[in-house]
């Protein structure tokens, strides 16, 4: 078991080094280093200005040099300014004097580097903003997992029956209902005071002014409140329940035709028991793999979500760094997201093995 | 120097005269207080000459305390000469100050300064400095901090200050640094600037975003880094693309009234329809814009509405290096096929006015009344066959922004109308402002400017860095030279029709439409008016008592 | 003229009737729960002592009795509508239910033919046939049909152009007719005008053109590329295998947004990425169909080498003529090589990064798919017997392991189209890569969303076309699952 994590954890960095390098070389490329120039330089730079501004801020020196450097095996860079002798470099801030400064700073010294478009360091912005998408991902699971297992399970004990069509019907609607158009159809709904139920409910006084739900989550960074989160929550719930609903359906309807249920049947045992105590156990196994692999899946949902309900966690800097073509917080974005990736598919698999008694790791 | 007790009530001989101009119906009144109080009239002093109650000077009395969230972009910080968009001005403005400020009737009043003169030939200049105002790091403001802050704004060498470029004849264009003896301290409270030239734009210059005073020995640096200023503020939290916090700089005794407690900057990007559905949760209490439809919408949701006509436009310009764009004839036919009214419709919602295709608005003094541009799309069709360019493929790129992007869709479709083929390109913001300059055809936004001829010499005066359309007029630039030479708004305009007219004959740009500016915020704040240049002045904010 | 109404001078009797639908399904389905909770259980057949059988009715088959006759009445209402669109002809009659079902009259026409054949020669027609024994594959066939259709008309069943403008129309509402429409114009906005004074209705209608033009194309292709590289990764196993699913789990990691931000930008445009990612990618589809044709034909050469000649020298012209474009001089050089006259077709860049895009990401699941079936079936007997007959390696896997993996392939085809066009949505929606004024779902829900809580008309049509498309496919996947498991 140790020694396959160990080899689990060794493909992991390796897949992570490669993916890092690729991020890397992407937003290393030479139209992308001119754009960035200008933007943090000058909008009208001409092309040798544009070259002796890269060199100046360290982005003159080859790829895998510089990649290095990110990763901290490369001596961080250093020029002294030919005009003032100011040093600059990598590891210092600007006017200090590189003798006191570390060699190295890289990702293996635990150092992100810096945003250009924030002017911040990236360790500083990045935190915060993980936090604040784990709350989100926190409410989306607490209300997508029990709603998804009950849904599947309700479905899969009878298969076949009216209540099975009905709900996996609507578990595939669910899935065919990308986050961008149940966001929108929800905000319709519930979050315009001009259209949907919030005018209505005016209308009858139940509500003074404004809407029922807010189509902003931004005052949730502050104070989560079942108003301003609900539409965030709901739309990224919505999309993943109906994909876990049917593995657990799958699941269940395979249990309740195995050999020990229909024994328990033929011997008397009540259905509700059979389903409670008997099937439902074994019929969890594979949906907490199914449930362990949403986290990457649902990263694409955040990312629209938190665009769309203005909500500043991860997925909104993963945009913002994106468009802008903040190199080092990209870089530290996807190193989150390929850990989350890969993580999770690690502790898929091992739960799995823990869960499911007939598979042996030799 | 007149020789008056009082000198709120100093007056100026060429002051005079234009009130006696206002009074005979020759200058509008935005006109006589834009350039008396430029001359260095208070504007109550203003108001007073051509017999009028000074309107701004009735701003209301806010309530002490409180708190309010502005929702507004939170950009990254810098040195203040190289701002770049009026947030960066408005988000520090209760921390770093100004000179003088730009009021939203036209008119300038003191802030660090207290009044200012200019000679008959406005050649000199006399400023003088505001008693008793102090840094928050307890060092007294003087005509020192000033002289340092003029000789830092004319220093060409550093990158991006846009300062330079405002302070025009001060700066010697050798030494790319301020000219000897052009700023003189003459005493603690007294700031002398000596031009080479008439100059009647150094008073906006002043008032202008990047004219943030800071620090004599802080010059250069990002006021976020040491929080030194004069303002009653003082920077909290700051996080870029996402808000900005201050809150009133209990260690320092302000110079003037300040109301707020506390003042935040929300960043809700770039979609108004975020910052609808931020504003009906409840989220801030006053935009930085409103913008097309959401002006009626956030009116509807009973937010209060404040608006200002302004010179504000989006230029749709081909640029003339470029073929087919560098033949006449083509940027003629382009231009008579496109129905501005139309475009006014569709891309600004319809609020705002028709434009000329001249980049000179009517509420500049110097406006001269052109025959109204004639559209006829079958003989623009004809026109661009006769040049050989019928089968053209134009390619019009445009911000992805809801402005231009709208304009650009509205010009797209009337030059289909007219039978042309064009292709629409949309680039993000990042991309789209490091080539502003150069795509042949495209659309960009421009401000507000006090006086027509500054967005002339700007913009289209040949090889100027901010000329798009590559525009190249031997005959216009020598107008414009005449044009500014003039202080008389009347004998100007001869010139400014002309000048005009070469626009419109060169088919230089389109010119759609003017903005009407538009602000809303929840009842109960005050003072929170539309500025045409977007200015926000916390000072000024506070909510009704 | 008038504005429209939702349903016209049908409404007056349609929809009473479907409102009593309604209410009495919703009757029935509370009238159900209910008695369901009190311990009622539907009748069950008794075997009554004369040998004959009869059917105790409880009060719980009344209610869904209920249920199954008011979903009939409904659908008879909306048969009623689209007929009485297509009969009424007059607009201000039919309203703008009818009206669009006036318009898009070749759909029904072409949707009641295919099924018609479809149905009477169903038991000739294998898996597909099978399909039309499923209620459920039957309504998601129906319809991907639906917009397939409407797609292949889309000249026909739109009213306006989808970039025609007008701008008196703008934010109009549905139904509202034109300020002064000239002769030949049709006089409505079906569904109403986006905040440009564009048609919604003509725009949804050419989306389906623009989706369904990427997406199943992009589709093919993945699994082109998934099944040349899972074929024998699953066959050979090794090395081969260890290098191919490291480089498919090192795709799959990478999150699917941010590779999307990084490659769908001008920038990696101008750097040439494309290019360089399409000259791997569709070199697979050539590589397919040679080996598909030499491993089948390798006894008959001159028919062999006719089809490899045939796909070598069609499938290269295309390939190169697809790469490259010697038109842009700022591409690399090497994309500047293929001589102008003989370039068929070029592809705009931005067009280009996002198909190679969506074939970039959905490729290594197929692959994963493909060799996880390649395992198992490897192991039969058939397999080994053909072995034993000494066919070729390739032989085997193309025509012995391929055909019998093609039930979860084809199932997983509908669903990856699906996605796909769910990824496309996802594109316009950040508003990467498509064009700007491109009627694609995606980009319209994208712009409507601007003006949403007060104009929802825009962004609704092509959320609900989406997710209708979506629907379909996931259903008729599930459809064909479930009846290519009852073999």
């Amino acid at each position: 078991m140790a020694l396959f994590i160990l080899r689990r954890v060794g493909v992991m960095a390796l897949t992570a080094l490669c993916l890092t390098f690729v991020v890397f070389f992407l937003t290393n490329l030479a139209p992308n280093l001119e754009k960035l120039a200008k933007t943090q330089g000058n909008a009208r730079m001409s092309d040798a200005e544009v070259i002796s501004w890269l060199d100046r801020n360290g982005y003159g020196g080859p790829l895998v040099v510089r990649y290095g450097e990110w990763l901290g095996v490369v001596p961080g860079w250093l020029r002294e300014d030919p005009i003032n002798g100011e040093w600059r470099g990598r590891c210092i801030t600007r006017g200090q004097n590189p003798e006191g400064a570390p060699r190295y700073c890289g990702l293996l010294q635990g150092d992100l580097g810096y945003s250009t478009v924030s002017a911040a360091e990236v360790s500083s912005i990045i935190g915060g903003r993980l936090q604040l998408t784990g709350i989100l991902m926190f409410w989306a699971f607490a209300v997508m997992v029990p709603s998804a297992l009950l849904v599947g399970v309700l479905a899969g004990m009878r298969e076949g029956s009216r209540t099975d069509r009905t709900l996996s019907t609507l578990s595939i609607a669910t899935t065919a209902t990308p986050e961008y158009v149940s966001g929108v159809i929800f905000i319709v709904l519930l979050a315009s005071s001009q259209v949907g139920l919030s005018p209505l409910l005016v209308e009858w006084g139940w509500l003074e002014g404004g809407t029922l739900f807010f189509g902003s989550a931004r005052s949730a960074m502050d104070n989560v409140t079942f108003w301003n989160f609900t539409l965030p929550v709901m739309t990224i719930a919505l999309y993943g329940m109906g994909y876990i609903a049917r593995m657990t359906r799958a699941s269940m309807a395979e249990v309740m035709t195995a050999q020990y249920i229909r024994t328990a049947r033929l011997k008397g045992v009540s259905f509700r028991n059979i389903v409670l105590k008997h099937a439902l156990r074994n019929a969890l196994i594979a949906p907490f793999t199914v449930i362990m692999l949403q986290f990457p899946w649902l990263l694409t949902g955040v990312v629209i979500v938190e665009t769309l309900f203005n909500y500043n966690g991860f997925g909104w800097t993963l945009v913002q760094a994106a468009s802008n073509n903040d190199i080092e917080l990209l870089l530290a974005c996807s190193i989150v997201a390929v850990l989350v990736v890969l993580v999770t598919q690690l502790i898929s698999d091992i739960g799995y093995v823990f869960l499911n008694p007939r598979i042996r790791i030799s | 120097m007149p020789s008056t007790t009082t000198p709120h009530l100093a007056t100026h001989p060429a002051a005079e005269m234009y009130a006696r101009e206002y009074k005979a119906g020759q200058l509008s009144r935005r006109e006589f207080l834009v350039r008396s109080t430029a001359l260095g009239l208070s504007a109550a002093a203003a108001y007073s000459l051509i017999g009028l109650k000074p309107a701004i000077a009735q701003r209301a009395t806010p309530a002490m305390g409180g708190r309010l969230r502005i929702q507004q972009g939170v950009l990254a910080l810098k040195d203040p000469r190289t701002y770049d968009w009026s947030e960066h001005g408005n988000v520090t403005r209760g921390l770093i100050e100004y000179l003088v400020e730009y009021n939203r009737d036209g008119s300038f009043s003191g802030m660090l300064l207290e009044g200012w003169e200019a000679n008959e030939d406005a050649t000199q200049y006399t400023l003088r400095v505001r008693p008793g105002v102090t840094w928050n790091n307890g060092d007294a403001f003087t005509a020192e901090d000033v002289a340092a802050n003029f000789t830092a704004w004319c220093d060409t060498t550093v990158e991006g200050n846009s300062m330079a470029a405002r302070m025009g004849g001060l700066v010697d264009a050798d030494s790319g640094q301020a000219r000897d003896g052009g700023i003189v301290v003459v005493d603690d409270l007294t700031v002398q600037i000596n031009l080479p030239t008439p100059d009647i734009t150094l008073v906006p210059g002043m008032a202008d975003y990047p004219a943030a005073i800071m620090h004599r020995d802080l010059i250069g640096t990002n006021p976020l880094d040491h929080g030194v200023g004069t303002g009653a503020y003082r920077m909290v939290d700051y996080q870029v693309g996402i808000s900005a916090r201050m809150e009133r700089n209990p260690d320092h005794t302000y110079w003037g009234e300040a109301y707020l407690d506390e003042i935040t900057f929300i960043d809700l990007g770039t979609d108004p329809a975020a910052w609808f559905a931020a504003a009906e949760a409840g989220e801030f209490d006053m935009t930085y814009q409103t913008v097309g439809e959401f002006v009626d919408l956030f009116s509807a949701v009973g937010w209060e509405r404040s608006d200002v006509t302004t010179g504000a436009t989006v230029c749709v310009r081909p640029n003339q290096l470029n073929a087919p764009y560098d033949n006449v004839e083509v940027r003629r036919a382009i231009l008579e096929a496109v129905d501005l009214s139309v475009v006014l419709e569709l891309g600004m919602n319809g609020q705002g006015t028709v434009g000329e295709n001249h980049h000179v608005c009517p509420i500049h003094p110097e406006y001269a009344e052109l025959p109204a541009q004639v559209v006829d799309k079958a003989a623009a069709l004809a026109r661009l066959q006769a040049a050989g360019h019928g089968d053209a493929n134009f390619t019009l790129v445009s911000l992805d922004d809801g402005l231009t992007r709208f304009t650009c869709d509205a010009v797209a479709a009337q030059m289909r109308d007219a039978g042309m083929t064009v292709t629409r390109e949309v680039l993000p913001g990042s991309t789209f402002w490091n080539d502003w300059l150069n795509f042949p055809f495209s659309a960009t936004e421009w401000n507000h400017r006090e006086l027509g001829v500054q967005i002339l010499n700007l913009a289209y005066r040949s090889g100027v860095a901010w000329n798009e359309t590559a525009f190249s007029n031997a005959e216009f630039d020598q107008l414009l030279d005449e044009a500014n030479g003039i202080q008389d708004a009347d004998a100007r305009r001869e010139v400014m029709a002309r000048l005009q007219q070469i626009m419109q004959e060169d088919a230089v740009t389109i010119v759609p439409y003017w903005r009407s500016l538009f602000r809303h915020y929840r009842p109960g704040v005050v003072n929170a008016d539309m500025h045409p240049k977007f200015e926000i002045n916390v000072h000024h904010l506070g909510l009704s008592a | 003229m008038e504005p429209l109404t939702w349903s016209g001078d049908l409404g007056t009797f349609l929809n009473p009737l479907m409102g009593f639908a309604v209410a009495l399904f919703v009757a029935g389905f509370v009238a159900n729960f209910a008695l369901v909770l009190a311990g009622q259980r539907p009748g069950e057949m008794v075997v009554n002592a004369d040998h004959t059988l009869s059917l105790q009715r409880t009060p719980v088959d009344f209610a869904l009795m209920a249920m199954k006759y008011a979903v009939l009445v409904l659908v008879l209402g909306v048969v009623g509508y689209i007929i009485g669109g297509m009969v009424l002809a007059d607009p201000t009659r039919s309203g703008i239910l009818g009206a669009m079902a006036a318009r898009l009259t070749p759909v029904w026409l072409s949707l009641v033919a295919l099924f018609a054949v479809s149905i009477t020669f169903k038991r000739r027609l294998g898996l597909y046939g099978k399909l039309f024994d499923s209620p459920i594959g039957m309504v998601g066939f129906g319809l991907v049909m639906f917009w397939i259709f409407t797609a292949a008309f889309s000249g026909m069943v739109a009213t306006h152009g989808p970039i025609t403008v007008i701008s008196q129309m703008r934010n109009q509402l549905p139904g509202s007719p034109l300020p002064n429409p000239t002769e030949g114009q049709y006089g409505w906005y079906l569904l109403g005008a986006d905040n440009l004074g564009r048609d919604v209705f003509s725009r949804v209608i050419y989306g389906a053109f623009e989706v369904l033009k990427i997406a199943p194309l992009a589709t093919v292709f993945a699994f082109m590329v998934g099944i040349t590289l899972g074929l024998p990764a699953g066959y050979y196993g090794g090395r081969l295998d260890t290098v191919i699913t490291f480089l498919a789990n090192l795709v799959l990691a990478f999150p699917v947004i941010l590779l999307f931000y990084l490659l769908v930008t001008p920038e990696i445009v101008a750097a040439g990425i494309p290019n360089y990612l399409s000259m791997v990618l569709f070199i697979f589809p050539i590589i397919f169909f040679v080996v598909l044709f030499n491993s089948r034909f390798r006894t008959d050469p001159p028919r062999r080498n006719l089809l490899v000649g045939a796909t070598v020298i069609l499938g290269g012209v295309a390939y190169l003529s697809l790469i490259s474009n010697p038109s842009d001089p700022n591409l690399p050089w090497l994309f500047r090589l293929w001589p102008e006259m003989l370039d068929l077709f070029d592809i705009p860049g931005n067009l280009l990064i996002v198909f190679v895009s969506v074939v970039f990401v959905n490729s290594p699941t197929v692959f994963r798919i493909v060799r996880g079936i390649v395992l198992d079936i490897k192991t039969r007997d058939y397999v080994a017997a053909g072995q034993t007959r000494g066919e070729g390696p390739w032989y085997i896997m193309l025509w012995e392991i391929l055909p019998n993996a093609r039930g979860p392939l084809i199932v997983d085809f509908c669903l990856r189209i699906g996605y796909t066009t769910i990824l496309l949505g996802t594109l316009g929606f950040f508003g990467l890569g498509v064009s700007p004024e491109s009627p694609d779902w995606g980009s319209t829900i994208n712009e409507g969303r601007r003006l949403l809580t007060v104009y929802p008309h825009p962004a609704l049509p092509p959320a609900l076309a989406l997710m209708s498309l979506v629907l379909g496919l996931n259903l008729l996947a599930d459809g064909l699952r479930e009846e290519s498991l009852k073999d």
